[in-house]
């Protein structure tokens, strides 16, 4: 069982259930240290005031914002703390929304929930509103505030648990005007024949056929150092061509795929290449 | 108009899509520099080595991998490189998955998707055949020094990217230990349940919820800047509810 992050308590209308929160993604990269070439000694960072050329402690810096105008405001720890959100300790649920109406684009970090502490009450809340929600095909909106920042979150079921993902506010996601959508509608047959394309290169969602080659490859290549070999990158491919007769592209490909020259979930070139 | 990120090809069969990659989510949380108190300059961060005690130069710096308790072993910058896979600007699509299947915790980082200088007819009708098949395509591509699986989707009328998480990245529900109740939750309490729900119904319009914090903030700020003091906001913690149908009921009489 992970670690919990947070603890607290759900709180929908006057029900509140205590729960603790888990992150529902973990970091499986491998990880670097930053070391002196010469001596292979570890490498640290260390703060100089530009000016000075000295040397200085956590203490003795502040935080500048930029003003339009071009000038700055210093800011302090203390006022920092000072506008910081109480520390509520609860998830409030503002609102039920429709799920399929949220942009999965919205969604930032995946959490899940699990009610803690011994009474049976708010574990039967809990479960309550789990199937509460998983009968509406609803997820409640909250907010709560964790370390010190305030989070606007959406508490839904999955995995028959109550999973809670962090969301970007409307503000962070930028419009797509001025992105260029292409050319012209297409015609009725060129539409038809990507869509058998489309169709003949279908598959299954089935995440476990896709694996992470890139930690593979490095993986093995950190093998391969330690033992004194060699490696050498691969050279770039050419990037393809677009072509100049759309139809006769998608008959070729789709010739191809109705032979099976594509494998479905193959999860990509497989053979390292580094 | 903003600037792309990467510019590359999208390959499904022969048929290759130019396209520019463009940022698509951007944090506006309230970033500081940091500074010297004493004298307002800036503060630098330099890299000295832990044994000798002094600065060294960045080219002086080398990517080790702990292998063992502080044995590591080094990569050069193009050795990470050559693990990242296959360096052209291509994203090789390789199946075609419905959206909907397509669990959001998956999602790492969302892109939009431009169409590039030439085949511009190519990307609309990819766009639009996702678009009518509620496919999106997957493939694998090399972005910034590292191999990535990509989503590519219809998205707000162009061609959103999503990079995705691995399998082994995901935590399964299971992980998470539940204690089950004594009894499970009574039909009455379901449906009573199931009414606080529909009482606090809305329809999701993203823009009605602001980040408050980062208005508190961005406040204090040009508080300070007109030499004003600065001050805070109080909440009560709420209490365990001990009777769940009473407290269902009374959300129930205050939420209508």
């Amino acid at each position: 069982m992970p670690r919990p992050l947070w603890a607290g308590s759900l709180s929908f209308g006057l029900v509140n259930v205590p729960v603790a929160l888990f992150s529902a993604v973990r970091d499986q990269g491998l990880h670097f240290h930053e070391l002196h070439e010469p001596d292979g000694a570890r490498i640290e960072q260390k703060r100089f005031c530009a000016e000075e050329d000295t040397e200085v402690s956590l203490e003795e810096i502040g935080h500048a914002y930029d003003l339009d105008d071009g000038k700055s405001v210093i800011v302090l720890d203390e006022e920092l703390a000072e506008v910081a959100p109480r520390r509520t300790r609860t998830i409030d649920i503002e609102a039920f929304v429709p799920l399929d109406e949220i942009d999965p684009l919205f969604f930032d970090h995946p959490y899940f929930l699990a009610p803690t502490g011994e009474a049976d009450g708010p574990r039967r809340a809990y479960q309550l509103l789990l199937k509460a929600m998983e009968e509406s095909g609803r997820v409640a909106l909250g907010r709560f505030v964790m370390r010190t920042k305030e989070y606007l979150v959406t508490i839904g079921p999955r995995d028959d648990r109550l999973a809670l993902t962090t969301m970007r506010f409307a503000d962070e996601v930028r419009e797509t005007k001025g992105i260029d959508t292409g050319g012209k509608k297409p015609a009725k047959a060129q539409l038809d024949q990507a869509v058998a394309l489309i169709d003949a290169l279908s598959a299954d969602w089935d995440p476990s056929e896709w694996k992470d080659e890139f930690r593979g490859r490095l993986e093995d290549v950190i093998e391969r150092k330690r033992k004194g070999r060699t490696i050498e990158a691969p050279e770039a491919r050419d990037e393809p061509e677009p072509v100049p007769d759309l139809m006769a592209a998608l008959e070729e490909s789709l010739a191809k795929a109705k032979r099976g020259g594509k494998k479905q979930g193959r999860g990509g070139r497989a053979k390292a290449r580094a | 108009m903003p600037r792309s990120l990467w510019n590359g090809t999208i390959s499904v069969g022969v048929i290759a899509v130019p396209v520019k990659l463009y940022t698509a989510v951007e944090s506006k949380t309230v970033r500081f520099r940091e500074v010297h108190l004493e004298d307002g300059a800036k503060i630098e961060h330099r890299r000295f080595c832990a044994k000798e005690e002094k600065e060294v130069p960045y080219d002086d710096v080398v990517k080790g991998f702990e292998v063992g308790k502080g044995k590591f072993v080094v990569l050069e910058k193009d050795e990470i490189a050559a693990a990242a896979g296959d360096p052209a600007h291509v994203i090789d699509v390789e199946s075609f998955v419905e959206t909907t299947a397509i669990d959001p915790v998956f999602y790492a980082k969302t892109y939009y998707l431009g169409a590039g200088a030439k085949g511009g007819d190519a990307y609309r009708l990819l766009h639009d055949a996702l678009e009518r098949t509620g496919r999106a395509g997957l493939g694998r591509f090399t972005f910034h020094n590292r191999e990535y699986l990509a989503a590519i989707r219809p998205l707000d009328g162009v061609l959103g990217l999503h990079t995705m998480h691995f399998a082994d990245e995901v935590v399964p529900g299971e992980e998470i230990e539940l204690a089950e109740p004594s009894k499970a939750p009574t039909k009455q309490e379901v449906e009573m349940a199931g009414k606080l729900v529909g009482s606090l119904e809305e329809s999701f319009s993203p823009g009605k919820r602001k980040d408050r914090y980062r208005k508190a903030v961005l406040d204090m700020i040009e508080r300070k800047a007109a030499g004003k003091k600065p001050k805070a906001p109080r909440e009560q913690p709420p209490e365990e509810s001990p009777d769940l149908m009473a407290a269902l009921e009374a959300s129930l009489q205050g939420g209508k």
